[in-house]
């Protein structure tokens, strides 16, 4: 059975990413009523005490409104990494490259970001991060996509001794507030892309950083792999099941299944995750699209026959349907973008 | 930021400066918060109140009341009316303004033309007679108050005057109701390119050099100090037509009007020059600041020249 927890569910402990949230809001001069507003939670946030997801997002959604200033989601998100959760943070401080880094914020994104879900795939010498929603945050979005990104970069830029020159890929239009990604991402931005992505050179993936330590980072891993898990928010853990799957026609009644649930729970839990079945699919395949006309360079008919289209005009169709263009331009944009 | 101060010294507080800014720019000696825990216009309200109610027996007990059919309704609104509304704004100004010389001119002017006006309105309700000096002198409250009131506005607009004077290099020409970057009160990335498309000249960009190890070692607080102390000195080399702006982050940005890419160029070495020889202390150890800066000729699209800028910024 898949491990999965609800947004509701209390998994966060307070004295990470809700203590750095509120702690920023207060430190601005914004009183706790106005941060703490139907979030549920104490004035005296205990810091032992878990807090769920969806809590943790109201808190961020009222901090970005209190504070009303751009830079919000990226001065939090330059103080989200390495953050503070014991042997998970540590093995990322020790990490040696750029590898072991991406690869350890991966296998522990449930303890170490737990809103967003980042994936790291690699091919022809290009590295690619990408985020996927965690708890189903449609009007955060943006905010959290920034937020991360800002901290991964922030956090290489640290652990590296240096500016790494990553390439931006965003799933929104330009923003008015385009100073704030040149200063705390970089200057190479496109926007209007089908994901939220951060790319770079393979070659930087493995070169040694000065921090690093390689044996502190594997015994920092081993402790971390040894303390329970934390699992992931339903629509990540539900997007590693569809991409596991996705040649495969997966249905909800069997994914239900394999989530321990019944097919109505399942809607309803999705529902409240502001997602349905279907949107996941949709997502889940327009993502390996790209990645198979970029990775694999493959057409629209071998595409169509990877994802089990009858024909190449089905899945331009569906294509069209999912992300608005057609394969054509898209992969022009693709070619331009990566 | 230094507290500005108006004519007689009396402490002014800049739009958000005091009450807003978390964290001090400098000593904490000269940064000063108004913040207690009664608002600052409960007392003077209360006093006024009772005032106000005092004047209502003062006419009961001298005067003969009138019969209620020879009440002049359109008096009683005309005079009651001017006396709430000059109470409403005596409170607008105590609420919205710090104590001191001008706030007290303006809010006793005001005072002053509310009881006169109540007076003159309680006639309306109580025969007195003619002859009493008293209800003479009440009355004579009105232009009294309005004289109050003008000494008022004249000070308030030198006190105009003097904070336009400070505020000239960090908003030029054009203003506009928009928010300061809160912790270094100068203007935003918006108000640049709103400038960068009505001005002939250079623009210089700033870069403070591993401003993001300052945040992860001292923390965020003293980051934020820096940003102050760098941009005061950065203002203290300007020209007054020059414009400076916080970017973002630690990106400070210069519209130099009139200036070729040359000048620019030099006013930006000399710029980087003065904040490097400067001394910045954290937590007792000596931080070294130093800046990187490029420019560029306006003339291009405002996001179009900046991105560009900020692509040499990141290439350098």
């Amino acid at each position: 059975m898949i491990a999965w927890c609800a947004a509701g569910d209390p998994t966060i402990p307070g004295y990470l990413q809700p203590a750095l949230v509120l702690e920023y809001g207060r430190a601005a001069d914004a009183d706790d009523a106005a941060l703490l507003r139907d979030t549920g939670l104490a004035d005296a946030l205990d810091p032992a005490a878990l807090v769920s997801a969806s809590q943790l997002l109201r808190l961020l959604a009222n901090t970005l409104r209190a504070l009303d200033s751009r830079d919000t989601s990226f001065m939090l998100g330059q103080q989200l990494l390495p953050g503070h959760d014991g042997a998970a943070s540590h093995a990322l401080v020790q990490a040696p490259t750029l590898r072991v880094l991406l690869e350890t914020l991966c296998r522990w994104h449930a303890r170490l970001t737990p809103l967003l879900r980042p994936r790291l795939e690699t091919w022809d010498g290009v590295a690619l991060l990408y985020w996927v929603d965690s708890h189903g945050a449609p009007g955060l979005r943006p905010a959290l996509v920034e937020m991360h990104m800002t901290a991964v970069v922030a956090l290489c830029r640290w652990l590296g001794g240096e500016r790494l020159p990553w390439r931006f890929c965003f799933n929104r239009a330009a923003p008015r507030h385009v100073e704030q990604h040149h200063v705390h991402l970089g200057s190479d931005l496109r926007f209007d892309c089908q994901l939220d992505a951060m790319l770079i050179d393979a070659a930087w993936l493995d070169r040694p950083w000065p921090r690093g330590n390689g044996v502190a980072a594997g015994l920092a891993q081993a402790a971390a792999a040894a303390e329970p898990a934390r699992p992931p928010g339903l629509p990540a853990a539900l997007y590693d099941y569809l991409l596991e799957r996705v040649r495969a026609a997966p249905t909800l009644e069997r994914t239900a299944l394999d989530f321990g649930v019944s097919p109505a729970t399942l809607k309803r839990q999705l529902l409240r995750h502001h997602t349905h079945f279907q949107a996941e699919l949709d997502q889940v395949r327009t993502h390996v699209a790209l990645w198979l006309f970029q990775a694999r360079r493959l057409d629209n008919e071998a595409a169509a026959a990877y994802l089990g289209f009858h024909d190449a005009a089905n899945f331009r169709r569906s294509f069209k349907r999912w992300t608005g263009i057609t394969p054509g331009p898209l992969r022009l944009a693709l070619d331009a973008a990566l | 930021m230094t507290p500005l101060r108006t004519v007689r010294g009396e402490p002014f507080r800049p739009v958000r400066v005091s009450s807003t800014c978390h964290t001090p720019a400098l000593p904490s000696a000269v940064v000063f918060r108004y913040r207690t825990a009664m608002p600052a216009f409960v007392r003077p309200f209360l006093v006024l109140a009772c005032a106000l109610a005092a004047f209502a027996a003062l006419y009961a007990s001298a005067g003969i009341p009138k019969p209620f059919a020879s009440w002049h309704w359109m008096d009683i609104v005309d005079e009651g009316g001017t006396a709430l509304m000059a109470l409403v704004w005596c409170l607008i100004v105590l609420a919205s303004r710090p104590d001191g010389r001008v706030t007290r001119l303006l809010a006793g002017g005001l005072a002053c033309i509310t009881l006169g006006s109540w007076a003159d309105c309680l006639d309306e309700f109580w025969r007195i007679d003619k002859d009493a000096l008293w209800d003479n002198a009440l009355e004579g409250l009105v232009p009294l108050g309005m004289l109050v009131l003008t000494a008022g506005l004249t000070y308030w607009r030198r006190e105009q005057a003097l904070l336009a004077d400070h505020l000239r290099k960090r908003e030029r020409l054009f203003r506009s109701h928009r928010p300061f970057d809160r912790v270094t009160q100068l203007a935003d990335a918006d108000y640049l390119r709103e400038q960068l498309r009505r001005t002939q000249g250079a623009v210089v960009l700033l870069d403070i050099d591993g401003f993001h190890r300052i945040n992860r070692e001292h923390g965020r607080a003293e980051g934020d100090r820096v940003l102050q102390a760098v941009a005061h000195m950065l203002l203290l080399n300007l020209r007054n037509d020059d414009l400076l702006c916080r970017y973002a982050g630690d990106r400070f940005a210069v519209l130099m009007p009139g200036f070729g890419a040359d000048a620019a160029a030099e006013a930006a070495r000399h710029l980087c020059a003065m904040v490097g020889a400067m001394r910045h202390h954290a937590g007792g150890r000596r931080v070294a600041l130093g800046l990187r800066h490029d420019c560029a000729p306006t003339g291009d699209a405002p996001e179009i020249l900046l991105a560009d800028l900020c692509r040499r910024m990141d290439a350098a």
